[in-house]
């Protein structure tokens, strides 16, 4: 249509009885523009630091298969995504200005000719979340590196990823899934990104453990270079490399030295699952005394060094232990707890807690996530946690 | 699936639009759809209160800077594949740190009825 022009404005003001001498000079006449009704257009409500991260020029994707929930991704963020419907209308007007814009720039035009670019009475808001990363640890599984002298690397197999294919498949930020492959010991093998089948992983461990052993090395001074002398024969250099990694700190000494710290937690603790993967259930002091002595002279083990890897049952004669390890467990919050119930009914906040800590949203404690998914009572003056709901 | 959310290209900055808020919907005047037509006159008051004249109804609003601002996303058509499938990708094409509100109810305009002779 045509434009409007100052006569038609200041017509319509008249039969509006507005007094132009209250008004600014300048009125934006409002059409909608040639895509408004097309719906190409929608709005993203942005929590702080987004929309200064998008001024700063970066990008953000939104991750998620047919089957999942969208969530946006920052560079180091994950957010949910979820439909707000107003019960107005909102419609997005370019180059329309504010009050403020118009007085402080005298020269504004008189007629400021507006068009609607669309218009919409939802819009996306994002809520922070957890990285969904149980994903990471599934795809990774499919096919665990089980050192090079296993035949089945030799075939094609497309269960191998690449950072761009994880980046593409897991709904989280880059920095949280470079983050995890860290904490999962994932390690690259020829681009790829492999976790290491567990028996080749305490294959190795166990040359280093021996070597340690053999050399009477202090478990805080295991020199790099004569691990890849002695054991290079046996495994490739980047494998004796990557389980020192694992299980070690890693620190330069000031002779330019590469030694390692050695973990004695995370090793006692490898050792245990070891252990424990071979039965469902064992009788508690006589693992004890097992574990003990499968670990390196010098290591001490402590129960503590199990949590969520084993639970034990003190309410069994005799006291019993088993393998339960956290990552096996549901990654959705009720899920989580409906499979922590249906395995026990009630639990002590000590025993649960390894088993829901990683569930606890950015500022959230266990004791948020008790209150809500479970009930409180006490049993022989100990507080105890069970479902609220009854659990198939 | 994935879909990406860049900046558009463009010297200066991301464009910075406003939001109007209104009650109830929109709808064509005419038939022949919307793309074209007049919604109505935008004026401020010397206060700053902006009035929206639309059709025989006015509307006073207020100017209200947005706590959390919007991004205006344009839907792009798909691009090639990656691999977890056909990729969208949506343009940011504006940040929205202001709304116009006019939530209250609009007052119809009468015109003048020629008093009889």
């Amino acid at each position: 249509g045509a434009m409007r022009s100052r006569a038609e404005v200041d017509a319509t003001l008249q039969t509006a009885k507005l007094n132009p001498e209250e008004l600014l000079p300048a009125v934006h006449c409002l059409s909608f523009g040639p895509q408004a009704g097309a719906g190409d257009c929608c709005l993203l409500q942005l929590e702080p630091g987004l929309c200064a991260e998008l001024e700063a020029g970066r990008s953000l994707v939104i991750r998620g298969e047919k089957d999942e929930q969208a969530v946006l991704c920052s560079k180091d963020k994950t957010y949910d995504m979820k439909i707000a419907d107003t019960s107005n209308m909102l419609l997005f007007i370019p180059g329309c200005k504010t009050p403020e814009e118009l007085n402080a720039d005298q020269a504004s035009c008189d007629i400021i000719h507006s068009q609607i670019a669309g218009f919409s009475n939802h819009y996306w808001e994002l809520r922070r979340c957890r990285p969904k990363l149980k994903k990471l640890r599934k795809l990774l599984m499919e096919d665990p590196y089980e050192g090079p002298d296993s035949q089945k690397d030799q075939t094609l197999t497309f269960s191998k990823y690449t950072t761009e294919d994880l980046l593409s498949l897991i709904q989280a930020s880059e920095e949280e899934i470079l983050h995890q492959l860290q904490v999962i010991d994932a390690c690259k093998i020829e681009g790829y990104w492999r976790i290491l089948e567990f028996d080749y992983e305490m294959k190795l461990l166990n040359h280093v453990t021996q070597l340690i052993d053999s050399e009477s090395w202090s478990l805080s001074k295991v020199p790099l270079r004569t691990c890849l002398e002695e054991l290079g024969s046996l495994e490739p250099r980047e494998m004796i490399e990557h389980i020192l990694l694992s299980y070690g700190r890693k620190y330069i000494d000031d002779a330019g030295e590469v030694y390692f710290e050695m973990h004695e937690d995370k090793i006692c603790r490898a050792i245990a699952q070891m252990l424990l993967q071979n039965a469902v259930k064992f009788n508690l002091s006589e693992f004890r005394e097992v574990w003990q002595q499968s670990v390196p002279d010098g290591m001490t083990t402590r129960l503590d060094q199990l949590k969520g890897l084993a639970l034990v049952d003190k309410t069994s004669r005799p006291e019993t232990i088993c393998l339960l390890k956290v990552e096996d467990l549901p990654e959705d919050n009720q899920e989580r707890f409906n499979s922590l119930f249906r395995i026990r009914e009630k639990w002590t906040e000590v025993d649960i807690t390894p088993y829901i800590q990683d569930l606890c949203a950015e500022k959230q404690t266990v004791g948020t996530l008790l209150t809500k998914y479970a009930r409180s009572s006490m049993q022989n003056g100990v507080k105890v946690y069970n479902s609220r709901r009854p659990i198939s | 699936e994935a879909a990406f959310l860049s900046r558009s290209e463009g010297a200066g900055g991301l464009a910075r639009w406003v939001l109007v808020e209104l009650q109830g919907e929109v709808e064509p005047r005419q038939s022949g759809g919307l793309a074209g037509s007049l919604l109505g006159d935008l004026h401020y008051t010397r206060e700053g209160v902006p009035v929206l004249i639309v059709g025989h109804h006015i509307l006073y609003g207020k100017v209200v800077q947005l706590e959390k601002p919007f991004a205006v996303l344009v839907k792009r058509r798909a691009g090639e594949s990656g691999p977890a499938g056909p990729q969208t990708h949506y343009t940011v094409t504006a940040l929205i740190k202001t709304k116009l509100l006019f939530k209250t109810r609009p007052k119809p305009i009468i015109t003048n009825v020629p008093k009889k002779v």
